[in-house]
């Protein structure tokens, strides 16, 4: 028989089948819906690092190369760190020496955090099935979000990060017209399929453009009529805040109205200053008879606009201290960084400065440049 | 987060400590609204050694508000500091929800 005529059979295990026993150890990243987030931890132990050989690899650049090792004695987990540069923690706690990893605990490593569950088989395949659905749920917001804009007379840049799985911030812009640029920005209280799907559904009806008898060039007008239709108690009790902007190309104006949320800020090219576009609104859905007002600035010449979430600064620092917008306005106005986008810059300067393990909050940033 | 409850001639008194972020809120919300909305009489709340309040927080106290309203009771909160009071302007919750800056005040609205 010739090489050509062979039939190779090749079977893969999973790890779980390699493991005896009912009920397994797992370590599980919870910051991501990625189908290979959950590691069953065998005799043998599990190795983590930012490279192959080990066995959970997460390319992060706080993470070392082989940076902690998790294994089984006696029926409990147990975590040694390698000798990694950055450490390594057990629920915010710098690990020393080998140190127990209880069920629930939460391993942080870098920027990243793996929850240790000890599931049986049948948990695990359901626990699958969630996350394929999740995974569907979370492309589909995704897909929803508009595409970078690199060129033309607006460029936009964003990022988001969800603090869960699903989160609730959900953003968008675009042209209103040949000169009305729209740019908006959604956070609902909290995060998980609820939020999501509440996030989802108030983006979906912006982006038709077409709120009834609303003229969506008005910020003011858009934020009552949104209002009116979600109301808490028609919304499960969720809330949201939300920023809403009309740039007119031809005057340079920026007509806004936030519901609850900070401002957006407007940065000139030499980045010595921000220029806040906020104002006091209520929040969505608490007042059925709320109204709301807008105002407008003038945007500089070459000027970046700022959009976010408050999940971008309120944050806990490595230091204990709770941020404010201020910190935030601090990182803004520093400079640029050559081959990095400004809100990628934002997004690692915040998680720099936070404690390790996922952020509370969704991290949501866009980035508008006008010409 | 800490929590203490009393009855200050007949309104409830809850005195909160620390920060009241989205994990806090999931420990504390049920005894919260449990020991305020089922009493059907006005309520004020001591924010004095809160440090952060964040959206899921408000949303606790907003529900606090409307479950008690439903009871023709009111709600008022003092006491903010200024970084609390910062959260509290940016959502507009005065809005909603009266917050002054003294026991006294709190008391004089939820029984006016």
């Amino acid at each position: 028989m010739s090489e050509a005529e062979q039939t190779r059979i090749i079977t893969v295990a999973r790890d779980l089948d390699l493991v005896p026993g009912d009920r397994l150890h797992c370590l599980e990243l919870v910051d991501c819906v990625d189908r290979d987030r959950r590691h069953v931890v065998g005799p043998l132990g599990l190795k983590v690092g930012r490279t192959p050989p080990a066995d959970i690899v997460l390319r992060d650049s706080e993470i070392s190369r082989s940076h902690c090792l998790v294994t089984i004695d006696d029926g409990q987990l147990m975590v040694a760190d390698l000798g990694s540069t950055n450490g390594t923690y057990v629920d915010g706690v710098k690990v020393e020496g080998v140190v127990p990893l209880p069920v629930g605990s939460i391993l942080q490593i870098g920027k990243r955090s793996l929850q240790h569950e000890y599931r049986t088989r049948a948990e695990i395949a359901e626990s699958d099935e969630l996350d394929r659905e999740l995974q569907k749920a979370s492309a589909y917001i995704q897909a929803l979000l508009p595409p970078p804009l690199p060129d033309g007379p607006i460029r936009c840049d964003w990022t988001l990060v969800p603090c869960a799985r699903l989160g609730g911030d959900a953003f968008g812009y675009g042209q209103l017209s040949d000169d009305l640029f729209v740019a908006y920005l959604i956070d609902v209280a909290g995060h998980g399929a609820g939020a999501a799907m509440l996030a989802v559904a108030v983006m979906s009806q912006l982006r038709q453009r077409n709120l009834p008898d609303t003229d969506m060039r008005s910020p003011a007008a858009v934020l009552t009529t949104i209002n009116r239709l979600y109301q808490m108690e028609d919304q499960a009790d969720l809330y949201f805040t939300m920023w809403y902007g009309v740039y007119d190309a031809r005057s340079r104006e920026l007509r806004y109205a936030a519901a609850g949320h900070h401002a957006a800020f407007l940065v000139p090219p030499d980045r010595s200053q921000v220029i806040a576009a906020g104002n006091r609104n209520v929040i969505i859905g608490a007042k059925p008879d709320a109204t709301f007002t807008e105002a407008t600035v003038e945007v500089p010449l070459g000027a970046s606009m700022y959009v976010f979430s408050d999940g971008v600064f309120e944050i806990v620092d490595k230091a204990g201290r709770q941020w404010s917008i201020a910190d935030f306005e601090r990182l803004i106005l520093e400079p640029r960084v050559d081959g990095i986008s400004e809100t990628e810059r934002l997004f690692q300067a915040v998680r720099e400065a936070a404690t390790p393990g996922p952020l509370d909050d969704d991290f949501s940033l866009l980035v508008a440049q006008f010409d | 987060m800490d929590m203490q409850f009393t009855d200050v001639g007949g309104v409830t008194k809850a005195v909160l400590g620390g920060r009241l972020d989205s994990f806090s809120v999931g420990e504390v919300e049920t005894r919260f609204v449990a020991n305020i909305v089922p009493k059907e009489q006005p309520a004020v709340v001591d924010l004095s050694d809160v440090s952060f309040i964040a959206s899921l927080g408000i949303r606790m106290l907003i529900g606090t508000a409307r479950a008690l309203q439903r009871s023709n009771a009111r709600f008022a909160m003092f006491g903010a500091n200024d970084s609390v009071m910062e959260i509290i302007e940016t959502t507009s919750l005065t809005e909603i929800i009266p917050v002054v800056g003294t026991e006294a005040e709190a008391l004089a609205v939820v029984t006016a």
